[in-house]
């Protein structure tokens, strides 16, 4: 075989082989890469809502909610995402909220890359806990009506900015009072 | 015998982060934690061990002017698979390292070994020194993952060491730190071996 | 929309320097910044391909990759030669239409394939979202502030020839530690931008 042909062949059969064996290995991880995602993200919602322990997708007015019930099918509150400008990069929230109480039933922190040690506490419960039970009609200013973490005030701010500007829109799909 | 030299070099003396300081982007990324420095170490040990066998096994048949694509298609695959493997089974873990396991594919060692190496010996060889690499890079991670997890979160693989009144070293965690016990690492094992590095970075791979 | 321009690339250059604070680059950072010349030459070469791979790794993630749902296994294999084909092809043509730039900079054009930030780069754009402009422009931030970070360290380097440094730190020990002192002179812009 003269040499560039040589070089195209082999080149293309590497490829090829290459190619194969990502398809083939791909194909075998899928269910298990989509059931790990599906139980990270079942498992926030029914942390944000006590009592709840299945839940349900739904899409309201473009954005997504997950509606927490129980066994029974009694729905505990709805779950839904928001997302906050941290010290050190972005941070995602999932907030639980009852309509019917019009209070949040919970956060957790799903994402964030704030520095550990200060501005990373938001993700524990010392922080996460103030926000159960708390009225959406609230202020969600810090230092007055939500703690924030001594020495670090980004973080926290970042949070409750966020909770707060997403309440916004949510409290217009589903009204404090209200069905869901 | 040969064989044996080829493993052990990797180990020690021509150890790519101490020695050789080659690899270095994720021995400073990762290595917040002890058991994400085992993780990463097994990863690349893993891509490093397959793409040599491979390239060495193929080293007849790939022709000189096509042997960079052909190495780098045989090394993103390996490292895809890992990636896909770390996602289905080891999401926490998958969810530290972030980019740094596609990054498996750039890594210094990797091509270097392929390159300089796996290309031009037997397959047996080829084999004791990927894994002696891999494992000597495996083990420089995990000893600055240790210390870094130990000054910086008072844990060692998440087992807490000390009492309540521990102050955690929170820079340790931190990029500045990362280069500090990287740099004190390097210096001690120059002591210990009474020689300066073989090399001064990756500037010819 | 300029305004976001500028937080990109003033955050990959000052917040999130990708060499100090996001770990890439350092193998050319410990290699090849022991001369301000020279740092400067890879810099700006790394620069110039950077802000090509952001464009390529743009199109390629948005118009071949995505629509047909490879991006979950293709993504690697695929960047890494678009990467490693960009910079043959970078140096073919900087070598014939203009050979003085050539020698300024075409040397160090291909190890720039192995440098992990141009990899890195491209991997972070789909995860980011960004758009065509807002690739390109962080893809420049990056390059400028790997540039920054480099020059830097030379010409700490320079002085530290001078210096009285410990036997057992000469060579990459002392320049890890001085990176160290330069990550946390970085620490210091935080918060500068919203990122």
């Amino acid at each position: 075989m003269n040499q560039p042909v040589k070089m195209v062949v082999v080149l293309m059969m590497i490829a090829l082989v290459a190619g194969a064996l990502l398809a083939f290995t791909y194909q075998a991880t899928y269910p298990k890469i989509q059931q790990q995602a599906k139980e990270a993200l079942e498992s926030s919602v029914l942390k944000v809502i006590p009592g709840a322990e299945k839940m349900e997708e739904v899409q309201k007015d473009g954005m997504t909610f997950y509606i927490g019930m129980d066994n029974q099918g009694n729905k505990k509150g709805i779950a839904f995402k928001a997302v906050g400008s941290g010290f050190s990069g972005p941070i995602e929230i999932m907030v639980g909220y009852n309509p019917k109480e019009g209070k949040l039933t919970g956060i957790e922190i799903l994402s964030m890359s704030e520095t550990p040690g200060l501005g990373a506490k938001i993700k524990e419960p010392s922080f996460t806990e103030q926000f159960k039970g708390k009225s959406v009609k609230d202020e969600f200013a810090p230092k007055k009506d939500v703690k924030v973490i001594t020495g670090a005030t980004i973080s926290p701010t970042a949070v409750a900015k966020a909770i707060k500007s997403t309440l916004e829109e949510v409290t217009k799909i589903y009204p404090v009072g209200g069905e869901f | 015998m040969q064989l044996i030299k080829d493993f052990v070099n990797g180990l020690w003396n021509e150890n790519p982060i101490f020695r050789m300081v080659i690899g270095i982007c994720s021995a400073l990324a990762v290595t917040t934690a002890a058991k994400n420095g085992i993780a990463m170490g097994l990863a690349l040990t893993f891509v490093l061990t397959c793409s040599s066998i491979l390239i060495s096994l193929l080293k007849n048949i790939i022709p000189s002017k096509v042997r960079i694509p052909c190495y780098i298609i045989v090394v993103a695959t390996f490292t895809t698979i890992v990636d896909l493997v770390m996602k289905a089974y080891f999401p926490a873990l998958y969810q530290v390292m972030g980019i740094f396991i596609p990054l498996i594919v750039v890594n210094c060692i990797v091509l270097a070994r392929a390159e300089a190496f796996a290309s031009k010996v037997n397959v047996l060889r080829a084999t004791a020194d990927a894994l002696g690499m891999g494992l000597g890079y495996a083990w420089a991670i995990t000893v600055i993952s240790m210390v870094r997890e130990i000054l910086g979160n008072g844990t060692i693989f998440d087992v807490p060491l000390f009492g309540q009144n521990f102050t955690q070293w929170v820079i340790m965690l931190l990029p500045p730190g990362a280069f500090f016990v990287m740099g004190i690492l390097v210096g001690l094992m120059n002591l210990i071996t009474r020689k300066s590095p073989k090399n001064d970075g990756c500037h010819n791979c | 929309m300029l305004k976001e321009i500028l937080f990109i690339i003033i955050g990959s250059v000052l917040v999130n320097n990708f060499v100090l604070s996001r770990y890439l680059g350092q193998c050319p950072f410990l290699g090849v910044s022991s001369k301000t010349e020279t740092a400067l030459g890879m810099g700006m070469a790394t620069t110039f391909v950077l802000t090509m791979t952001a464009v390529a790794a743009y199109f390629i993630q948005n118009y071949i990759l995505a629509p047909f749902g490879l991006d979950a296994f293709l993504q690697i294999v695929s960047f890494i030669l678009v990467i490693a084909s960009l910079v043959q092809l970078v140096e073919m043509v900087v070598l014939k239409i203009s050979p003085p730039l050539y020698n300024a900079f075409g040397i160090y054009l291909p190890l720039i394939t192995t440098n992990c930030i141009v990899l890195g780069v491209a991997l972070l754009i789909p995860s980011k979202s960004y758009n065509l402009i807002q690739s390109i422009a962080f893809g420049l931030g990056a390059g400028l502030g790997f540039t920054l970070a480099l020059a830097l360290m030379a010409g700490i380097r320079e002085d530290l020839e001078f210096a009285d440094v410990p036997e057992a730190l000469k060579g990459p020990a002392i320049v890890f530690i001085t990176a160290g002192l330069l990550a946390m002179i970085f620490m210091g812009f935080a918060g500068l931008v919203p990122l």
